[in-house]
């Protein structure tokens, strides 16, 4: 019998592991969760829960009188020369079992264990000497007896929870990997509706319906436009800069400060700490260089003002026209402003253990330019023109690691400002077929392996 | 001369005939397709599955959409006793074939044949969904990493 090879040729130049390999890593991964998941559940459950329920359930309720009362101690040796006692109040007691009378250390909860001999010697002196107290006894062994029941619920909740996460990802993985065990890719890929249900890490692709692969755009029409039918939403990674810039800069000062009150405290009771100093000079000129950074971030992100698209019909169709009112706001003259249509394919790999974005862009076609444009603060920049699809252009295609987008873009160069460019997608249909209208489309596709017709 | 166990696993020939020239066809189109199986030289067939998908090749991880899959395990219906069959089905509206450059989509015919034992082979056929023309890059790419 010959091995599976470690490696198989993968479409196009790369080389990528054997699925054969991969699948029995998966289940060896899976199996071990789900085999520690039970050990674990197993070991938690008949030393922590079972006992506590066979005290609240089996165990047979007495009268007792309490003859004596002590610490009971264990160790734990804590190499390499130190030992851990824990100590646990217990209770001589004399009581009735079956008719028989008993004398029995009362075995405390295992949460009455402590570390501390103190906080042990104050629970005993809750109980006194000659003092008639209800216990329960093991009818298995009556010389077991307790003067305390009810259950520990953060143990019952650990023994539960933990395992129980081991059991759930290990047991849905090895099922995952049984269903597809023996499969052909297309067969896997025909019936891979519960098995993604299964994983968790599966990012299903919306899709139009009746169009499979091509993305929905109810999230580009749901803005009505002033002039036009749509408004076209922008998308702007630059936002998120922003909020990174502005979140480093929050918790970096946050630890100068920390450490500028340590050192300020050390000044004022006469002590200076040469390298707390030494570690806040440069921790300080980082806290400075990231608020310049957030703030001449926010200013340029604010200053240049709004950029706003409408268009006259979504989604588009190769072929056709659309006319497009493009407004910019806020205050001062651009010296060059321009709309262009863009196609952009956008694949997602792995490359070791990252993950790699590319972007290429493999048409593009400007769509109108203006030179010396003023906006003011009562009257933003209004032009209107006409965007033209190419007659055999590609739709917009999405899969789980490939696209294919068309955006249009404006891009301009502010009299006092750096260049700027913002983005808006919009969907391209298929040619010659008949887009219903988003207002009344019923939902869309959710899809992982797109749309497929299986037959018997 | 070399006995079959000495030539190693057979390589069995699927011959496919598409129902329309150069293999071109549009969405909306009946797909018909009709293949023949030679080479099996008596190696008992459990099933054979046809299907009809859509994949993506290029720079990115693979992604693929099955549009028709079928199963056949009767036995009656494949070689030795059949040698020949074939399948139909409507091809849908999206995603056309497209020649990217760094993401191409590419529609096939794929029958696969599972032997006695655990040893299955492919054959894929390729075909064109629309008359999408090839792209070509025009900027340098930019890659972001996570």
């Amino acid at each position: 019998m010959r091995l599976p090879r470690l490696f198989a040729k993968k479409r196009g130049h790369r080389r990528t592991g054997s699925r054969e390999w991969g699948v029995v890593g998966d289940g060896l991964f899976h199996g071990t969760l789900l085999i520690a998941g039970l050990c674990f559940g197993g070991l938690l459950v008949s030393g922590v829960a079972a006992p506590e329920w066979r005290i609240n359930h089996e165990f047979r309720e007495s009268r007792a009188t309490i003859l004596a009362k002590g610490l009971a101690r264990t160790t734990i040796a804590d190499p390499p020369a130190k030992v851990i006692s824990h100590w646990r109040p217990c209770l001589l007691v004399r009581y009735s079992a079956n008719g028989v009378v008993r004398e029995s250390w009362s075995q405390g909860p295992a949460a009455a264990n402590t570390s501390d001999r103190e906080v042990a010697l104050q629970r005993l002196s809750g109980w006194k000497l000659g003092a008639e107290t209800v216990c329960w006894y093991d009818p298995a062994a009556p010389e077991t007896v307790v003067l305390q029941r009810g259950y520990n619920w953060w143990l019952w909740l650990l023994s539960l929870l933990l395992p129980g996460a081991l059991v759930l990802i290990g047991g849905t993985g090895l099922v995952r990997g049984l269903r597809s065990w023996g499969k052909s890719e297309e067969h896997r890929a025909a019936s891979a509706g519960f098995s993604e249900m299964l994983d968790p890490l599966a990012q299903p692709t919306l899709t139009a319906p009746g169009f499979p692969a091509v993305p929905v755009c109810d999230d580009l029409v749901n803005s009505p436009g002033t002039l036009l039918r749509y408004r076209l939403p922008i998308e702007s990674p630059e936002n998120w800069t922003l909020v990174g810039f502005g979140l480093f800069a929050l918790l970096w000062n946050a630890v100068v400060v920390v450490l500028a009150v340590g050192a300020g405290l050390d000044l004022l009771g006469g002590r200076i700490d040469w390298w707390l100093f030494a570690l806040l000079v440069p921790f300080l000129g980082v806290g400075i260089g990231g608020i310049v950074l957030f703030t001449r971030s926010l200013v340029f992100a604010t200053a240049i003002g709004p950029t706003q698209l409408e268009i006259s019909d979504h989604p588009l169709l190769p072929g056709g026209r659309y006319d497009v009112l493009l407004a910019q706001g806020g205050t001062g003259t651009f010296r060059t402003l321009t709309l262009t249509l863009e196609l952009e394919e956008q694949a997602t790999f792995r490359q070791g253990t990252d993950t790699r974005t590319e972007q290429v862009i493999v048409w593009s076609q400007s769509v109108a330019e203006f030179h010396g444009v003023c906006a003011a603060t009562d009257s933003r920049f209004e032009a209107r023109t006409v965007v033209e699809l190419p007659v055999d252009a590609m739709h917009s295609f999405t899969s789980a690691h490939n696209a294919v987008r068309w955006r249009l873009v404006v891009r301009g160069i502010p009299e006092r400002w750096p260049a700027f460019g913002r983005t808006f997608p919009v969907v391209v249909f298929p040619a010659g077929v008949a887009v219903p209208d988003p207002a009344v489309r019923p939902g869309v596709v959710q899809q992982g392996t797109q749309t497929h017709q299986v037959s018997p | 001369m070399n006995s079959p166990a000495d030539r190693g696993p057979l390589r069995p020939k699927v011959e496919v005939q598409f129902d329309r020239p150069h293999r071109q066809h549009e969405p909306g189109d009946q797909l018909a397709v009709r293949y023949r199986v030679e080479g099996c030289d008596g190696e008992r067939i459990r099933a054979i599955e046809h299907s009809v998908l859509w994949y993506t090749e290029g720079k990115g991880e693979e992604d693929l959409g099955v549009h028709f899959f079928q199963r056949v395990t009767d036995r009656s219906l494949m070689p030795p006793t059949v040698t020949a069959g074939a399948f139909s089905t409507p091809l849908p509206q999206s995603p056309l074939s497209y020649e990217g450059v760094i993401v191409k989509v590419r529609w096939c015919v794929r029958v696969r044949l599972f032997f006695e034992g655990s040893r299955d082979f492919v054959s894929e056929h390729v075909f064109a969904v629309g008359r999408i023309p090839p792209a070509h890059p025009l900027v340098s790419s930019t890659v972001s990493s996570t």
